[in-house]
């Protein structure tokens, strides 16, 4: 769950359309075929089910929730697309979601050495950094339960 | 359809050249090839071109034209094909489709890098927003492409219990294979500790477990069984060659993108295992024919997980079989005598058209110092972006 610290800063997402924060907490912004009901993310254009005909989707709001898959802890510090304000090595997870999907995201809000496959995780807003405006970019990011995670 | 033989194989060392444009390395490899074959310039009938994106080609892909205007205006015809780092294999396979068809009694296929430094860069044009995962994985995530072989290797640890001295011993065993190779850019022997204690890069893999990028280029000469036996050499056929895309629900954490439909019944890098299978199946063989393999080894994961995946070991046999020698050179399934990827670094488009030459010469008992006793099938799997795979099969 996000948890704004400081309520006059203004967040904007990383990029358009890729989640949003609703009054139940963060979403990713996927879609879902209306034929044979497989979920995408981000948006698609289509369903690439090639035994779907339907071939239509509809915008949804899925990925509160989910497992850890696997997961890294990336060393050396990408290129500079990837925009931070606090460099330090940090967890990549591979997270699988009910909806039938496995997400790449920043894991945050544990301890590295905390990490194990199949623990349970929930959306967050993670800030990235401050921009030239004065306003917090934000990524999508997945954390251990607030409650403690147990499961 | 009819056979396609193998008249002549060439290759520009793989390293760093800045000082050498990659139309110069193009050309050596190629020169190289045709002086194998024992033909001519003239007697080229075609040139299938994996084409690059980061440097040559007229800013249009047009690698196979830029050549021949530069060393042969023949008039034949050039053709270039994409598949990213699988290009090399798609023009293999390409140019013996065009000999199997009967268009051409003599082709030539050809790739040539020059490698970016430092992180690949995305291309020109392509607009930052939720429509190019490649914009996505950097900016949301910041996903380096380690980061996703890491994440397929941390998994293969919690699935079969490989440890970190499995991981290690692949790339160990690349190394060693490559010092007997004048080809390969790093050619010295490591250990397990070396590996262990050089840097982690996306845990669990360290910097001796990952691929680097370089320059270099190889090509390949192919033809009928009329022009292979007037030529005289030894005969090396392509027994079956296949390209193939990825499937849908494929599990593989494939770079550039952020989600996967992960179906487990889908097979894993099916792109690749799409290509392998259909190129056994149209050289009328098995897995257990196959004799070697030269396959992608972008991290020492690959190394264990691709056999296992094509059909070539069983999920999780992969760590005995390298524990107990049997991936090496005198085992029962050697895995890369060249070296790899983890020893020449990825010249990207060049790559698969290198695996052709190295199976050609452990097929005609020509690989020096790194020699897999006896063989006599060979087999080659290359991975491109954009979910491109292909396979070529040899038979001596
Ligand atoms: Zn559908």
């Amino acid at each position: 769950m996000a948890v704004i610290e400081d309520p006059v800063t203004e967040q904007v997402p990383v990029a358009e359309d890729l989640f949003r924060v609703t009054a139940d907490g963060a979403a990713l912004v996927g879609t879902r075929c209306t034929g044979c009901g497989t979920h995408y993310f981000p948006k698609s254009l289509s369903c690439r089910n090639p035994r779907c005909e339907a071939k239509a989707v509809e915008q949804v709001d899925l990925g509160r929730s989910g497992r850890l898959y696997s997961y890294t802890v990336q060393a050396y510090r990408p290129p500079a697309l990837f925009r931070t304000d606090s460099w330090a090595p940090y967890a990549i997870g591979l997270v699988e979601l009910p909806e039938g999907l496995r997400v790449l995201a920043m894991l945050v809000g544990s301890e590295l050495s905390d990490l194990r496959i199949e623990m349970p995780l929930e959306l967050a807003v993670h800030v990235l950094y401050r921009d030239d405006q004065g306003r917090d970019v934000v990524t999508y990011a997945y954390a251990p339960p607030a409650g403690g995670g147990a499961s | 359809m009819r056979p396609v033989y193998v008249l002549g194989v060439g290759a520009h060392p793989w390293g760093k050249f800045p000082d050498k444009p990659q139309l110069q390395l193009a050309i050596e490899a190629l020169t190289a090839a045709i002086a194998d074959a024992g033909v001519g310039w003239r007697d080229l009938e075609g040139l299938v071109a994996a084409s690059s994106r980061f440097e040559g080609g007229m800013g249009w892909g047009l690698h196979a034209n830029e050549v021949m205007q530069a060393v042969a205006e023949t008039g034949a015809p050039a053709i270039n094909v994409g598949g990213g780092c699988a290009a090399g294999g798609i023009a293999v396979h390409t140019a013996a489709s065009m000999v199997a068809s009967g268009e051409c009694e003599v082709i030539a296929a050809l790739g040539a890098e020059r490698m970016p430094k430092g992180f690949i860069p995305r291309p020109p044009g392509i607009p930052d927003d939720i429509t190019d995962t490649d914009f996505l994985r950097w900016v949301a995530v910041g996903a380096t492409n380690p980061a996703y072989w890491a994440l397929e290797a941390r998994r293969r640890m919690h699935d079969f219990g490989t440890t970190a001295e499995t991981f290690a011993m692949a790339s160990v065993l690349m190394h060693q294979n490559a010092v007997g190779n004048p080809l390969a850019r790093y050619r010295t022997a490591c250990t397990v500790d070396d590996v262990l204690r050089s840097p982690t890069v996306s845990d669990p893999l360290h910097l001796l477990e990952i691929c680097a990028v370089s320059d270099g280029a190889a090509a390949v000469v192919l033809g009928s069984e009329a022009q292979a036996r007037r030529l005289g050499g030894p005969l090396v056929q392509v027994a079956g060659s296949a390209i193939a895309t990825g499937q849908f629900g494929d599990p593989a954490v494939r770079i550039p993108t952020v989600s996967m439909n992960a179906d487990t019944s889908v097979q894993h890098t099916s792109e690749v295992g799409g290509a392998v299978s259909a190129a056994l199946a149209a050289a009328g063989m098995g897995t257990s024919d196959v004799d070697l393999l030269e396959m992608a080894d972008n991290s020492a994961w690959h190394v264990l997980a691709w056999p296992e995946q094509f059909g070539f070991l069983e999920p999780g046999q992969a760590d005995w079989m390298i524990e107990h020698g049997e991936l090496g050179i005198e085992g029962k399934l050697p895995i890369n005598p060249s070296g790899g990827f983890l020893s020449f670094g990825e010249a990207t488009t060049a790559q698969g058209v290198l695996q052709v030459c190295e199976l050609t010469w452990q097929l005609r008992q020509q690989a020096q110092g790194r020699q897999v006793p006896g063989a006599k099938v060979g087999l080659s799997a290359v991975l491109g972006l954009g979910a491109n795979g292909a396979s070529v099969v040899l038979k001596a």
